[in-house]
């Protein structure tokens, strides 16, 4: 049953070591993806979102304190895999990432065609044109001029280099793409004609994503499912078309009460307080301290409720 | 949102190559404008940088002072000894050491102000017509200054040459090592030794010379070859290879373990850049991450340095070159000043001063070759 999925996380922690102490930034996530969809993860700013990207992508920093848990691809536990094993078949063939600011991710001296050919030289082991040839098809997918593959990143505008971003993140065909707030940097016109690209790929590709942000109304227009993420821990799991009708976790329902709406006449709502340190996390229910409905049991740590693709860390639905 | 279509993506291209072809055509005056400028203000600042030698090593003008008071000793001593002045009156003798010494004054140009000479040195410096020492003589016993020195220079260059090349990349390559093993046990080292610095070459170099030398007796006390000279070529170089080995490592010591403990903190701070984790996430080799992500965007700065390294051969270490006897151009220096030889002093200056326009010059180019961020004398560039 679970080989089929592309993607089962499994109890995934990502502790790092500070002066200050242990953040928990990732603790204890599980979810799992199917092809051809696409799963929004969403929390605000400091709740682990980047870490556990990090954590399946296995790009550690050096202060790790604990990283353990199960990433299966398409049935293969990659967490057994070593160091060079991982590096040879999962970084790049199986996932890939578009990173939060094209800017930095793009290397400032080479031409971006060459980073863009690069993956499919160093994994496909074909020599430089055929490479190039096919970054060339890849920019023509995500709409960057094909002359553009001879220019630098510095010369590009920030719409053209989260594009050759996306275009590198395909470029060898792999079948997870890890998306990490790949517009937050844009202004809101190039957000939507990233987001349209997104929507035209997904249909075109059998590759599943992963897009984490804040940006819950952008979102909504990609996301098949959707992960709430609050203090390293997924407070819920939904579908995209329920979450966004009707949330379960009072965070959730909060969340998209702070949304602005269009057609509705509805003043945002907003959380008071700020979300806990990840260092000194509250007992009990990590979001009770500024939760609404909060009452005697919240005390004592919820698991999740519910099962499959409904799930929800909150004591109102035990 | 979704109203924007891609559509509206495709013109952009088109205002570009206009916009390109304009650049091009401007690219020869603006480069030529540019190299230019920059010649012109190398060439104030190298002029200032060497008029201030000739007043600093004339102590601003003390020198003739002490140069009179030679004649007028030396001269006097003369007609001291002199037979035939011995028979003269007073008066007459006096009035014949006037004389001489006036004479030599102005043989050596001492009866004109040292204001009016200064600028008779820096014209003359500026021509490299570096003229004739006055108590020096170089090795082959030549007076002219342009002989002290360039005899002076293959010892430097064997033993500056050997040592820098050797340790620049000893030093990069450890860098870069460390900076993957950061906070490793060999790091720790590294990052603990790296006061060492603090003691120049020749410190270091004295207690080198009292362990393999004075005590142990298998290295020798100084010099650059044996005595007599070996005449076999083999010979010659294997001498002149154990000569070497204290001075280059005294050289090391005192500056390999700064150097790569900043070379590694530089590398620590350039590997946590976006692009080398994005390089790690596509799977590429720390080999080619390094080579790529890594060492490419920091070429300027590795270039920048290796090249004022191997101009600083021309000054040679004064001092390290005495304590080891090594007849280099250090050493030259080190006594051209003890001697008030202004001409080698100044000689010496000139052409550092030289050496270190035109390198700066090439690297402005060198850093737009290497780099393509930049453009050599677009607007916001000097």
């Amino acid at each position: 049953m679970t080989e089929d999925r592309l993607l089962r996380v499994q109890d995934l922690v990502l502790h790092f070591r500070t002066t200050q102490g242990v953040v928990q930034a990732v603790d204890g996530v599980s979810f799992e993806l199917e092809r051809h969809e696409a799963v929004v993860i969403i929390g605000e700013s400091g709740c682990g979102k980047s870490s556990l990207a990090r954590a399946i992508l296995r790009l550690l920093p050096r202060n790790v304190h604990a990283y353990s848990g199960k990433v299966y691809l398409n049935g293969t536990d990659v967490m057994s895999l070593d160091e060079e094993q991982f590096r040879r078949e999962v970084r790049w063939v199986k996932m890939s990432l578009v990173p939060q600011a094209a800017m930095n991710a793009l290397n400032p001296v080479l031409r971006v065609g060459d980073q863009v050919a690069e993956p499919t030289m160093v994994h496909l082991k074909v020599d430089k044109q055929q490479a190039l040839q096919q970054a060339r098809k890849m920019f023509e997918h995500v709409g960057v001029p094909v002359d553009f593959l001879n220019r630098y990143a510095f010369e590009l505008s920030g719409g053209m280099r989260q594009r050759v971003a996306l275009a590198m993140a395909l470029v060898t065909a792999p079948d997870l793409v890890i998306l990490d707030e790949p517009t937050s940097a844009l202004d809101v016109l190039t957000q939507a004609n990233i987001f349209n690209l997104l929507k035209r790929l997904k249909r075109e590709l059998a590759t599943g994503f992963v897009l984490i942000t804040h940006d819950i109304a952008t979102s909504s227009e990609l996301a098949d499912h959707v992960a709430v993420m609050y203090a390293g821990q997924i407070v819920e799991l939904n579908d995209a078309a329920r979450f966004f009708s009707e949330p379960l976790h009072p965070y959730s329902q909060k969340l998209m009460a702070s949304v602005p709406r269009l057609r509705a006449d509805i003043e945002p709502d907003f959380i008071t307080g700020q979300p806990p340190s990840l260092i000194n996390l509250p007992a009990g229910c990590r979001f009770a301290p500024r939760c609404p409905s909060r009452f005697a049991k919240c005390d004592q740590d919820p698991p999740l409720f519910g099962q499959g693709r409904r799930q929800v860390r909150c004591w109102l639905y035990e | 949102m979704n109203g924007v279509s891609e559509e509206a993506l495709p013109s952009q291209p088109s205002v570009l190559p206009a916009k390109r072809a304009r650049a091009t055509t401007s690219t020869f005056s603006r480069v030529t404008r540019y190299t230019a400028v920059r010649l012109v203000t190398l060439f104030v600042t190298v002029v200032i940088g060497v008029y201030l030698t000739i007043l600093i090593a004339n102590m601003g003008g003390y020198v003739d002072q002490i140069r009179r008071g030679e004649i007028r000793e030396s001269v006097g001593m003369l007609v001291m000894t002199d037979p035939t002045f011995k028979t003269m009156p007073t008066e007459m003798r006096q009035q014949r050491i006037e004389e001489l010494v006036r004479l030599q004054e102005k043989r050596l140009g001492l009866d004109r102000p040292f204001l009016v000479r200064s600028f008779n040195y820096l014209s003359n410096a500026l021509s490299l017509n570096l003229g004739r020492a006055q108590n020096m003589t170089s090795d082959s016993g030549s007076k002219q200054v342009r002989l002290i020195l360039l005899e002076r220079l293959p010892p430097t260059l064997v033993l500056f040459a050997t040592s820098n090349l050797i340790l620049f990349f000893v030093e990069i390559f450890m860098a870069l090592y460390l900076s993957r093993r950061y906070g490793s046990f060999l790091d720790k080292i590294i990052v603990a030794l790296a006061p060492t610095s603090s003691a120049p070459a020749w410190f270091y170099g004295i207690f080198l010379i009292l362990i393999f030398a004075a005590l142990l007796k298998i290295l020798p006390f100084g010099g650059m070859v044996d005595a007599p000279p070996p005449t076999e070529p083999l010979a010659y170089a294997l001498s002149l290879l154990k000569h070497l080995i204290l001075p280059v490592l005294a050289l090391a010591i005192s500056t390999i373990f700064l150097s790569v403990y900043t070379w590694r903190t530089f590398f620590l701070i350039y590997s946590s850049e976006d692009y080398v984790e994005m390089a790690k996430a596509k799977g590429l080799t720390s080999r080619e991450i390094e080579r790529r992500y890594v060492l490419r965007p920091t070429l300027p700065t590795i270039i920048t340095t290796f090249a004022l390294n191997l101009i600083t051969l021309w000054t040679g270490a004064p001092i390290l070159e005495t304590v080891f006897n090594w007849p280099g151009l250090g050493r030259t220096l080190f006594r051209a000043v003890g001697l008030y030889e202004t001409s080698v002093i100044v000689g010496s200056t000139v052409i550092f001063a030289y050496l270190l326009a035109i390198t700066v010059f090439l690297l402005d180019f060198i850093y737009a070759l290497v780099d393509p961020r930049v453009k050599i004398g677009e607007s916001g560039r000097p």
